[in-house]
């Protein structure tokens, strides 16, 4: 692509590979159209994931986040990356670095053993950040991209609780960040790609499954996922769109679980921004892997633009 | 300070040799328990100069200020250094206890051994003792070198300024007009009356706020000794104690008041506040007043009681059609081109009372205030149910106008909030009005419920705890933890998620109404006033009074003083109360006739000024000034009364011309070298 287009090294994290490659294969080519060049980030390991790893060894967890981050300084790019739970890691053990003379000592102390040294030369972005700063893509250059409207329908946006939270330091598309607790910066994002963005009751709450409660109490998590799927078609909507692969995971295979384990059955659509802004640039959703999603996405797609 | 001592113009030569005393204080054990007293007295006495050094458990009392004075006459001392405490807590007790023995007061020199002593080095016996034995070789220097000094008189204005006319500015001024104290009462809102105006009924003797208040606001506005300036700002300020000059803006009205339109030659004319004006305006803005829940014409008053009775018209709105002067008549009390007028006035003493305005608290957006209808600001609720609000006191839903059959009232709205986006303190007067407020739904509306979500209840005053006790009995629920997040329902309904530390557990309530106690903090004016004045503030914006407990009044600058919340937060007694105590401080200068200035101003040494003027722009007091001396020179000179020794312009002059009296530069380098050279000098 062109000189001027933003070159970052993309970190894949786990799900989204194995899971969800439409979302990896959406990432890079809805990137392109937008000046977002994403390289791979070779030899990049698990982010690692904050619930499991931080929750056991903090040490573990700052010394693989900071590999990572190497990987990215020698290839001299910040990192760009698709799941709140990856931000989470390589953010923050990023920020706690460069803020923090002797936790950075000692984790390099472990990384000399890789030959390896942390530096702190490089910042890390959520992509969806990046479609919102203005310096990089920004809402106009987003919307001038989109060539099939994703008109006439409702969605919900779900934007999981790594990305913003905490709120303490973080920044957000290059500004201090807003409103954690009543944020629109999803919905204008949606309503760029044409459709109509609900709101929705504890938009702001955890999708069930982050901080490990996934693994550890799958019934209770079920139970939050259930309470979010109340709220989100009690607005109105007819698919969720969310930022994180993690997220995605636990609404789409979480319908199943629920109706395996409390027999209720929703069958609402799930897909990450990744994938619904290919769908409004024109990729077809066979393309976008959209067929490998538990919840069938066609009842979305049979609606976008009245069913054309 | 009254001190006898002979004049400068009397004194005899100077002794040749000085003769200096020393007095340690044990200040019981706050310095004796972590220091060596008697090995820094012992000391004291091995100090070039020193005749006698003494010891004693607290110098500040009466027998250890007779120990100076004793001294004095019986070793013809020619200075005094007390190693105590802090200049700011005692410098003047032992100025005064070094006056009654004969000697000049500004012959005492003090040395901190406390405060920047024992205490910082509680644990340190050695290295303290060494430290009080450096500042006291320190303060000795220094007194050897010490001169007569006399403070300046100047003559007091029998005037008194308040700026701003809520409940504390207008008890403030009536405090001073009936002691005679002509005083302007400065305004920057149409009426005076303040918060406490907007209020419903005040806690706990439930008397109607208006009903209290109004009377006063009437009687200020007519008490012959208070000149009232409604509308109106502090523009500059320029003097000191004393005499201040003052200037004030008073922002176009539009509207003539019948003394204004006498002046004008108008016969019988000026605003009778008929209202005919309003009538047929054609322009309608939300009363601001009312909290945008009412409307309000482009001409209007802000509420019946209004003081003084004279519509404005508000010149944003406006669109200049005349109605309203053909409306008004005869009566001639409009004026569609008035402009702003500026006017000085001279003023002994100042009272700021300037009050606070809530907090923002849609910044903390979990409640979703002004993002959901039927979550309102305890002003709010003081307006919709009060008599003369908007609903004629029928509490109302504003989603639907539909009476509320359950109030959640969630106390420490940002206060008490250390999360950065909240204030740190707490607000003081919201646990006892949403008790009030609790009381008042129950009261009005059969069956409603009332849940106050708390943190703590703070009911300290007088009938306060009863009265908490009392909403506790008629039924009002209370649910101790913050409260995490406010969710709006399909149905508009509320639904209240909170913890509750007690239970130990989650609760979730729905509630018809939400009540946000809002956290207070200063009005954006008061920023701009405290700069013009002078005043300090603390941390979070409120002003600074000079010691919390012994001057509570008082400020930093000299003739400036404080009342009501623009110090902190304050329920309406405690305003009250501050408001005659600070009427009572500004008035003892003015009474007084004269008051005193430290004699610490800076002094041009004519022969050594080369007149290069570059002092003059360093002074932020703009006490200096160039003039042409005697020998036809160009040199400068200093307004002593302006200047207040901070020493800017001594420090910067180049030819060493400007003499900082108290602190000249042989006193200073006496004691760098008494640090640097131990003994020897």
């Amino acid at each position: 692509m062109s000189g001027n287009n933003h070159q970052f090294a993309f970190f894949l994290g786990c799900i989204a590979p194995n899971r969800y490659p439409g979302i990896e294969s959406a990432a890079i080519r809805t990137g392109k159209k937008l000046g977002i060049d994403l390289v791979p980030l070779k030899g990049a390991s698990c982010c690692p994931a904050p619930g499991a790893f931080g929750s056991i060894d903090l040490n573990v967890w700052y010394a693989m986040a900071a590999r990572n981050l190497v990987l990215a300084e020698q290839m001299g790019m910040d990192i760009a990356l698709i799941c709140n739970g990856c931000y989470k890691s390589i953010w923050e053990v990023n920020h706690k670095l460069k803020h923090n003379a002797e936790l950075r000592d000692a984790v390099n102390e472990v990384l000399k053993e890789v030959d390896m040294e942390f530096k702190g030369t490089i910042n890390v972005y959520h992509l969806a950040e990046l479609y919102y700063n203005d310096e990089i893509c920004g809402l106009a250059k987003l919307k001038d991209s989109v060539n099939t409207p994703l008109t006439g329908v409702k969605v919900a946006c779900h934007y999981g609780c790594h990305l913003l939270k905490p709120r303490k330091d973080r920044e957000f598309a290059g500004d201090v960040i807003g409103d954690t607790e009543h944020p629109t910066w999803f919905e204008e994002l949606v309503d760029a790609l044409g459709a109509e963005a609900v709101e929705y009751r504890n938009k702001m709450q955890c999708c069930g499954a982050g901080g490990g409660v996934r693994g550890y109490d799958i019934a209770h998590a079920l139970d939050i996922t259930n309470e979010k799927l109340i709220n989100m078609t009690d607005a109105g909507a007819e698919a969720i769109v969310d930022t994180c692969p993690f997220c995605q995971l636990q609404f789409d295979r979480g319908q199943f679980e629920i109706q395996e384990k409390f027999g209720v059955e929703w069958n609402l659509p799930v897909l990450h921004f990744c994938e619904m802004l290919g769908l409004a640039q024109g990729m077809s959703p066979v393309e976008l892997g959209l067929d490998l999603h538990q919840i069938s996405c066609n009842p979305f797609l049979d609606k976008i633009n009245g069913g054309q | 300070m009254v001190y006898s001592g002979k004049k400068a113009s009397e004194s005899s030569e100077p002794p040749v040799e000085p003769r200096i005393g020393v007095f340690i204080c044990h200040c019981g054990t706050n310095i004796a328990g972590s220091l060596d007293v008697i090995a820094v007295k012992e000391y004291a006495l091995t100090l070039p100069h020193v005749v006698v050094s003494e010891n004693y458990a607290y110098m500040c009392s009466t027998p250890g200020q007779n120990m100076i004075h004793d001294a004095i006459e019986k070793d013809h001392l020619t200075g005094i250094v007390v190693a105590a405490c802090t200049p700011r807590l005692h410098e003047p007790t032992f100025r005064t206890a070094t006056a009654n023995g004969g000697l000049n007061p500004f012959r005492f020199e003090m040395a901190n051994i406390r405060d920047q002593g024992s205490w910082v080095h509680m644990h340190d016996w050695d290295g303290g003792t060494e430290k009080a034995k450096d500042a006291v070789r320190i303060a000795v220097a220094k007194a050897t070198m010490l001169e007569d000094l006399y403070p300046m008189a100047v003559p007091v204005e029998h005037r008194a300024m308040v700026v701003g006319a809520g409940v504390a500015g207008i008890q403030t001024s009536m405090d001073l007009a009936k002691a005679g104290i002509e005083t302007y009462l400065i305004e920057k809102e149409p009426t005076i009356g303040g918060r406490m105006s907007q209020l419903d009924k005040t806690f706990p003797t439930l008397d109607c706020s208006q009903c209290i208040l109004s009377p006063k606001m009437a009687e200020a506005g007519r008490m012959p000794g208070i000149r009232l300036f409604t509308l109106a700002e502090v523009e500059a300020v320029e003097g000191y104690i004393g005499n201040f000059d003052v200037t004030i803006r008073r922002h176009a009205r539009g509207v003539l008041t019948p003394d204004e339109a006498a002046a004008k030659g108008i016969v019988g004319g000026g605003c009778t506040g008929c209202g005919d004006c309003s009538q047929v305006c054609p322009v309608v803005r939300p009363n601001t007043w009312e909290f945008g829940m009412a409307p309000r014409k482009a001409i209007y008053i802000q509420h019946a009681q209004v003081v003084p009775l004279i519509y404005t018209i508000d010149f944003d709105a406006c669109v200049k059609c005349g109605l309203c002067e053909t409306a008004c008549g005869t009566k001639k009390a409009i004026d569609l081109n008035m402009e702003d007028e500026l006017f000085t006035v001279k003023v002994g003493t100042v009272i700021l009372a300037t009050g606070y305005e809530t907090f923002p608290i849609e910044e903390k957006s979990e409640w979703g205030y002004k993002l959901y209808d039927n979550v309102i600001s305890s002003l709010e609720f003081e307006r919709l149910i009060c008599a003369s609000g908007p609903t004629i006191g029928h509490l109302v839903r504003p989603s639907d106008g539909e009476t509320p059959m359950s109030v959640g009232f969630v106390l420490c709205a940002g206060s008490r909030d250390n999360t950065g986006i909240g204030k740190p303190y707490c607000s003081r007067f919201c646990c006892m009005y949403s008790l009030k407020h609790a009381h008042q739904v129950i009261e009005k509306i059969p069956g409603c419920k009332a849940y106050i979500f708390y943190m703590d209840i703070r009911s300290f005053g007088k009938a306060y705890e009863e009265f908490y006790y009392r909403i506790q009995h008629e039924g009002a629920k209370f649910i101790r933890g913050r409260v995490a997040q406010i969710q709006e329902l399909p149905n508009k309904n509320l639904l209240v998620i909170a913890e509750d530390t007690l239970l130990g557990m989650p609760v979730e309530i729905e509630v018809d109404l939400v009540v946000l106690a809002a956290a207070v903090q200063p009005t954006a004016e008061t920023e701009v006033v405290r700069r013009l004045f002078g005043v300090s503030c603390s941390a979070d914006k409120w002003l600074l009074e000079a010691h919390p407990k012994l001057d509570p009044c008082g400020t930093t600058t000299a003739g400036v003083y404080l009342a009501g919340v623009c110090q902190g937060p304050k329920d309406i007694p405690d305003t009250v109360a501050q408001a005659e105590g600070a009427a009572s401080a500004a008035s003892i200068p003015i009474h007084s006739g004269q008051v005193e200035l430290e004699p610490y101003y800076a002094q041009c040494v004519e022969k050594l000024c080369a007149g290069c003027g570059m002092c003059v722009g360093q002074c932020p007091y703009s006490a200096l000034s160039m003039i042409v001396a005697d020998d036809g020179r160009t040199v400068m000179t200093v307004t002593a009364a302006k200047c207040k020794g901070c020493g800017t312009c001594g420090g910067f002059c180049p030819g060493g011309a400007i003499r900082m009296q108290h602190f000249t530069s042989p006193q200073i380098l006496a004691q760098i070298d008494a640090f640097f050279l131990g003994g020897e000098q």
